[in-house]
């Protein structure tokens, strides 16, 4: 068997008295696209803080290709997609991407930053400044510039808040790409829906820890429902 | 290897070029000071000149302290100081990006502003004044490689403002209290072969707070 892709053992977060994480232990194949479903303050965000290598776990451990998040290489294998832009809105598209392309060495850079802004429909507006673009827009660019040095693993935190109908089905045409790609997508969200029709698997958090794993394609969608409801009727949400 | 470092810094300067936003309230705020302080004190020309150098750097640092908050500010805006962390590079080099242009942005203020400086407190000119330049060059540098540490550190809290000015004058007073006493020295033309231990000390610190901050500085971008 492979080298997992992204091992999760014990992994625990607090922060002082507040617990985040509780006993995290899952792990992901290479080329799977794992769906982590769970109510807002559920720890989603502190797990992907912890898997990207941003946080450090107060417990446990986290190894991506076998290896320490922190690892540089790990680093440059790696993208976070999230309701944060990480752009510079005085900057236009084309320097935004021009700068990460440096900072990850993305050969033949000029090439990759076409292909990924005809990708996201940005092209015409490349040279406009990123202040000046719309949510969906930015939210837009953000993809092609996660996408951009051709991660092999792609973290994504809760990607389609904020968005119109017509991002949100470019981004889901995107992952489906990716996927078919073989790469490995994490994705953290509370909408049901999208992640069953993209998922290979999904996982409920629930109090901070996993109570259930399973694969989307040996369960029904609506005890995949009951599970994620389930864990929200436990934390007190009707 | 220090590519990541000349991108972050062509990026901070594209971006300050373009908005002028440091630059310009840097400068405003230091005319402000000299406007005030020769309008208020009518001294005499040689009181004046004692009190030139300290003014002088009260300009340089207080509007110092609005760059070095800018320049953080500036990337936990839209979450570029996640990106940072995520970044698969050394964060000395981020660390040496950033120091590059809060440094060259003060630097440049500091060209802009001392003509004006010249001016109101009508000081003469002389070829003993280019001793300023190593001066400058030293304190600037020592303020801003501390500076640009303490202001990644303080940009995660609240009180940013506040934080950073706690932080930063206790440990950065001794090379802007030597900085001022070399100051008045090339002003008044006393700069002699005696002083340059005190210049070497202030680049000792420069080494020292640089080096430390490169070292450090991956520690201060994880959570």
């Amino acid at each position: 068997m492979s080298v997992p892709a992204l091992e999760v053992s014990g992994v625990s977060k607090d922060f002082g008295r507040i617990i985040a994480l509780r006993d995290v232990t899952f792990s992901v194949q290479p080329g799977e696209f794992v769906s982590i479903l769970g109510r807002n303050g559920a720890g989603k965000t502190t797990l992907l803080n912890i898997i990207s290598g941003v946080s450090r776990p107060s417990e446990g451990t986290v190894q991506l290709f076998g290896t320490n998040p922190s690892d540089r290489e790990n680093k440059a294998k790696l993208a976070v997609i999230s309701h944060e832009m990480f752009l510079y809105g005085n900057l236009t598209a084309l320097e935004n991407l021009e700068y990460y392309s440096r900072i990850y060495s993305v050969p033949d850079a000029q090439e990759r930053i076409e292909t990924v802004l005809k990708d996201v429909e940005l092209t015409h507006r490349r040279f406009d400044l990123v202040a000046t673009y719309s949510r969906g827009m930015t939210q837009r660019l953000t993809i092609a510039r996660a996408l951009l040095h051709e991660p092999s693993l792609l973290l994504l935190d809760e990607p389609f808040t904020g968005l119109d109908q017509h991002a949100i089905g470019m981004l889901i045409t995107l992952l489906k790409r990716q996927k078919e790609m073989g790469r490995t997508i994490l994705l953290t969200t509370h909408d049901l829906h999208t992640a069953t029709a993209l998922s290979d698997r999904y996982l409920v958090i629930s109090k901070h820890k996993i109570v259930k794993d399973g694969l989307i394609v040996d369960t029904n969608p609506d005890k995949i429902r009951q599970a994620f409801f389930s864990s929200e009727v436990e934390e007190g949400v009707s | 290897m220090m590519s990541t470092a000349f991108s972050i810094l062509k990026k901070d300067l594209r971006m300050e070029f373009r908005s002028k936003e440091s630059i310009l309230a840097m400068w405003i705020f230091s005319l402000l000071i000299f406007v005030i302080f020769n309008f208020t004190f009518e001294v005499s020309r040689l009181v004046m000149l004692e009190i030139a150098p300290g003014l002088l750097w009260v300009a340089f640092v207080f509007s110092g302290m609005f760059g070095l908050n800018q320049s953080f500010s500036m990337e936990k805006e839209n979450g570029n100081l996640r990106a940072m962390a995520l970044m698969p590079v050394d964060g000395g080099q981020i660390y040496v990006g950033k120091f590059l242009s809060v440094t060259i942005i003060m630097l440049m203020f500091e060209a802009l502003i001392f003509p004006i400086f010249i001016i109101f407190y009508d000081l003469q000119l002389s070829l003993g004044m280019f001793m300023l330049i190593p001066v400058l060059l030293a304190g600037t540098i020592g303020f801003t490689s501390l500076g640009t540490i303490l202001s990644a550190v303080a940009v995660h809290t609240r009180n940013q403002q506040i934080l950073l000015s706690l932080l930063l004058w206790p440990l950065v007073s001794p090379i802007i209290i030597w900085s001022v006493t070399l100051t008045g020295m090339v002003l008044s033309g006393e700069m002699t072969e005696a002083c340059y231990p005190l210049l070497v000390r202030v680049g000792a610190f420069d080494v020292i707070f640089f080096t430390l901050s490169y070292m450090l500085f991956d520690f201060i971008l994880e959570d």
